[in-house]
């Protein structure tokens, strides 16, 4: 049993988490892209360099291009298989000549009798008789080094280094995420914001409200219970997306909620994204009824395990209901609140898309949570620019974070008691 | 690099050979829209004539050729970049996308697009009578990479039925497009009208300024009301003015404190911009050309010109002017294509840049053309909107930068406006946000002012 457990762990958490820990100290991006990145020098780049020192005459050096028909570029030519009658037709018309632009070469090539109709392949086939260093994406940082020392020799050498440091378009190594998370005034306003999603939503209703109903059942007729537990159940077995759209007809304008409120002569507006307070409010309570059916099932099944007989005891000793909830009841449930609300917390903690497919973090940004901004930054917003590296160092202090307070939880359980062998001999 | 010279010669070889008749090519050409909602169709359909037109050519040359046009709409553009960007990753990526010009500069950097100058010949037609500024617009770092597909001007819109309400006569509304292009009416002005609609009780509190409720290049409009630049035309390097910025954000937050634009208006849903600009429930609002197509088509307004007047976005002071923002959609070649299939793709795309093709999607779009020439197909000549957007406002707008690090610098913009709009921070302390983000993630590459 052990190795298949190890197995599953290794494919669903620890690689995961690895994964993110490696991205997390990279700047990876939508530019840098997630593969092994190129090197490429651009007029972006020798502008760069040029501000680091790189001289005008350099970077014209560099930049330059020159197309020769000659012997070595008739035979590459013939090596890469171009058109035969075409190639006649260079060698006749062309040869001896150069020429300084690649447009200008394309529009001799283009003038032959037997030119191709296809661009591309004309290009191709004018490529093979000069170099130009400016913008070819080379594949190894060796490749790029060699055609700069062939290509521009009067470069001095700690410059062309710089420039082939510069031209790599790939993914670096960086800590600059963690400083960039520890030091922005946002990241105070996202744990502020996660802070109160998650202790209102648990208090409110994973515990708070999940608690209330398993006790309001408990005393009522055995047959109610079951109907009212299950009713208490769809928020959970709905799929999300039609759970969703079902808040969006209750609290949008001309929703449930706003034409009721109009009725009795209350502010009417789209209530999920209408004030921040009334955002907040949709958001709680939609992600808390999908937690209170978790603590209602927990807290039910905890409550017939306590024995009868302490109920009717402390009814004959006079106990009213309060009474015996206060006395006999919440004592014995201690375990059970304690494991939904440190269950919960993580739970909530990571989780983002019933925010992001209501009130989307809105209005403005008043209700985004650290993993919606998480995710957000790494995979979904409106410029593109996809920040896969902050992204992941977002969600590694979400994984942190959880196992912190997993560790904290455990040792508040004494997890170890609750495994360990059982005292009385059966 | 031998090996890849011999590749491109094996390429070349084989596209030599397609002028001999050989066995009938069957391709597949995948194509994906961006921001494609129900009247920008010919997006992708501009493509199945083309390919229809190119067969037919084969044809005639004797070739026989048969291509398969598949294609993807995408209404939004988070989850299309965001598919764009991971199905390339994974080696999915359609032959030609069709999006906004500022991913040319992260998407060419990462080796997802290829140039599509290697591919077709910008000095021959349909692509040499493109305009200059949109080919300029579809380039980065020298080469072009994207044939541009539409192009458009942003908007203010202004209720001419609430403008009489506050006493404006029909010359003085008139007059209005002039006086805001020359300066003379700014956007404090805009925000004193407005509020005196609502003090006259012609629309309701809160109502009366109706801005873009979601990010857009739009809001860049308003940052170059008050001077911003966005990037600097010597150097090419990313500009952050902060005096603009404040100016920019100070607006909004004014227009809050003044009670004509509620604090929690961004996020609000499209349908009901829609359905308010549509009603006249707004006084002023901000939007684009092609927003006519959707108010007249789908959201019941029937006489536009009797009771809209359309300007540039007003100047905010002295330093700023009016101006408004172009954002053209390129067709790009991504770096999935094989070579012969990418070799098609392009010349259908130059194919469906022929003035009656794309003019199709104009119209029915209201995009603006591409081309002078387009302007002359009958179709768009007689479309009174596009005449006179093309007039009033297409010789005033400018484009955003094509620089793979302005999307760090939008992202921060946007959420410092967020920020400042919805009262979570003071305005100096939102531009001092985005100047820290901003120079800490861009470091020399961009310019503080």
């Amino acid at each position: 049993m052990v190795a298949p457990a190890i197995l599953l762990l290794m494919a669903f958490f620890f690689t995961p988490v690895v994964l993110t820990g490696v991205f997390a100290f990279t700047d990876m991006s939508t530019s840098t892209g997630i593969s092994r990145g190129c090197y490429v020098v651009t007029p972006t780049t020798l502008r760069r360099l040029g501000d680091r020192g790189l001289g005008a005459n350099d970077a014209e050096a560099i930049s330059a291009a020159s197309y020769a028909v000659d012997e070595a570029g008739l035979a590459a030519a013939r090596d890469a298989g171009t058109d035969a009658a075409f190639l006649a037709d260079i060698e006749e018309r062309l040869t001896g000549e150069t020429f300084e632009t690649a447009r200008d070469f394309e529009l001799a090539l283009r003038d032959l009798p037997n030119a191709p109709r296809s661009p591309r392949a004309l290009k191709s086939a004018a490529d093979l008789f000069g170099q130009s260093l400016l913008n070819h994406r080379f594949v190894t940082r060796a490749e790029l080094a060699e055609a700069l020392a062939a290509h521009a020799p009067g470069v001095a050498e700690e410059m062309r280094e710089a420039l082939t440091d510069d031209a790599y378009t790939g993914a670096v190594f960086t800590t600059e995420n963690f400083t960039r998370l520890a030091t922005q005034p946002e990241t105070g306003r996202l744990i502020a914001n996660t802070a109160l999603y998650v202790g209102a939503t648990l208090s409110l209703f994973n515990v708070g409200l999940g608690l209330f109903l398993a006790l309001v059942l408990f005393y009522m007729p055995k047959p109610v219970t079951g109907l009212f537990s299950t009713l208490w159940l769809l928020p959970r077995i709905t799929p999300v997306v039609l759970y969703t759209i079902m808040w969006k007809w209750f609290t949008w304008e001309d929703g449930f909620l706003p034409i009721l409120a109009e009725q009795l002569g209350l502010p009417a507006f789209n209530y999920m994204k209408g004030s921040v307070v009334t955002a907040w409010m949709t958001m709680i309570a939609l992600n808390g009824f999908i937690g209170a059916s978790f603590g209602l099932i927990l807290f039910s099944g905890a409550l017939r395990a306590i024995p009868v007989q302490q109920l009717w005891a402390s009814e004959v000793d006079g106990a009213n209901r309060l009474q015996q909830i206060r006395r006999v009841i919440l004592p014995q449930l201690r375990w059970p609140i304690l494991f939904v609300t440190s269950y919960q917390t993580l739970s909530l903690l990571s989780s983002y898309e019933h925010i992001w497919l209501t009130t989307n973090g809105g209005p403005g940004k008043t209700t985004t949570v650290w993993a919606l901004e998480a995710f957000k930054t790494a995979l979904s917003n409106y410029s593109g620019n996809l920040e896969y590296g902050l992204g992941a160092a977002m969600a590694l202090v979400l994984v942190v974070v959880g196992l912190v307070l997993s560790i904290l939880y455990l040792r508040l359980f004494r997890f170890g008691d609750l495994v360990g062998r059982p005292r009385i001999e059966f | 690099m031998p090996s890849q010279n011999l590749l491109r010669g094996a390429g070349a070889l084989l596209l030599s050979c397609a002028a001999l008749p050989v066995l009938a090519q069957d391709y597949t050409i995948t194509v994906w829209a961006g921001g494609t909602g129900d009247d920008s169709n010919y997006r992708m359909d501009a493509i199945d004539m083309a390919a229809d037109i190119l067969e037919r050519e084969a044809a005639i040359r004797g070739e026989e050729l048969s291509i398969t046009v598949e294609s993807q709409a995408w209404s939004g553009w988070d989850d299309f970049k965001q598919a764009f960007s991971l199905a390339s990753e994974a080696g999915n990526a359609p032959d030609l996308i069709v999006s906004g010009h500022e991913d040319i500069g992260p998407w060419s950097e990462a080796g997802l697009i290829v140039p599509i100058e290697d591919y077709v010949y910008f000095d021959t037609w349909p692509l040499s009578s493109i305009y200059p500024n949109l080919i300029e617009v579809a380039s980065f770092n020298g080469q072009i990479w994207g044939i541009p597909q539409d192009a458009e001007a942003r908007v203010m819109f202004w209720s001419i039925p609430a403008l009489e309400a506050i006493g404006w006569s029909e010359d003085e509304i008139a007059s209005l497009p002039d006086l805001i292009l020359n300066g003379e009416f700014t956007l404090y002005d805009m925000l004193d009208a407005l509020k005196a609609m609502q003090d006259e009780g012609v629309l309701e509190p809160g109502m009366a300024f109706g801005p873009r409720v979601s990010n857009g290049p739009d809001y860049w409009q308003f940052y170059q009301a008050f001077g911003g630049e966005m990037a600097d035309p010597e150097t090419g390097k990313l500009v952050l003015d902060t005096e603009a910025l404040t100016g920019m954000y100070q607006f909004f937050v004014d227009a809050v404190e003044m009670g004509v634009v509620s604090s929690t208006h961004l996020g609000m849903e499209w349908d009901a911009w829609h359905q308010n600009a549509a009603a006249g429930s707004y006084g002023a609002w901000h939007g684009g050309t092609w927003h006519y197509a959707q108010w007249t088509n789908q959201f019941g307004l029937e006489d536009f010109f009797g009771t809209v007047e359309y300007t540039l976005i007003p100047a905010g002071d002295e330093n700023g002017r009016a101006n408004s923002i172009t954002h053209p959609l390129v067709y790009l070649l991504t770096a999935a294509a094989p070579e012969e299939e990418a070799a098609i793709a392009a010349e259908l795309v130059a194919i469906a840049s022929e003035p009656r093709i794309n003019a199709l999607h104009a119209v029915k779009s209201a995009h603006l053309g591409i081309s002078e020439e387009e302007t002359l197909v009958p179709l768009y000549a007689e479309n009174r909107w596009l005449t006179a957007a093309s007039e009033r406002l297409a010789p005033h707008t400018n484009a955003i930068p094509n620089n793979p690090d302005f999307g760090t610098y939008w992202t921060a913009m946007y959420e410092g406006l967020e920020a400042s709009w919805t009262g979570v921070t003071s305005v100096e302390d939102a531009v001092a946000e985005v100047e820290a983000s901003v120079t800490q993630a861009l470091g020399d590459d961009v310019i503080v002012r």
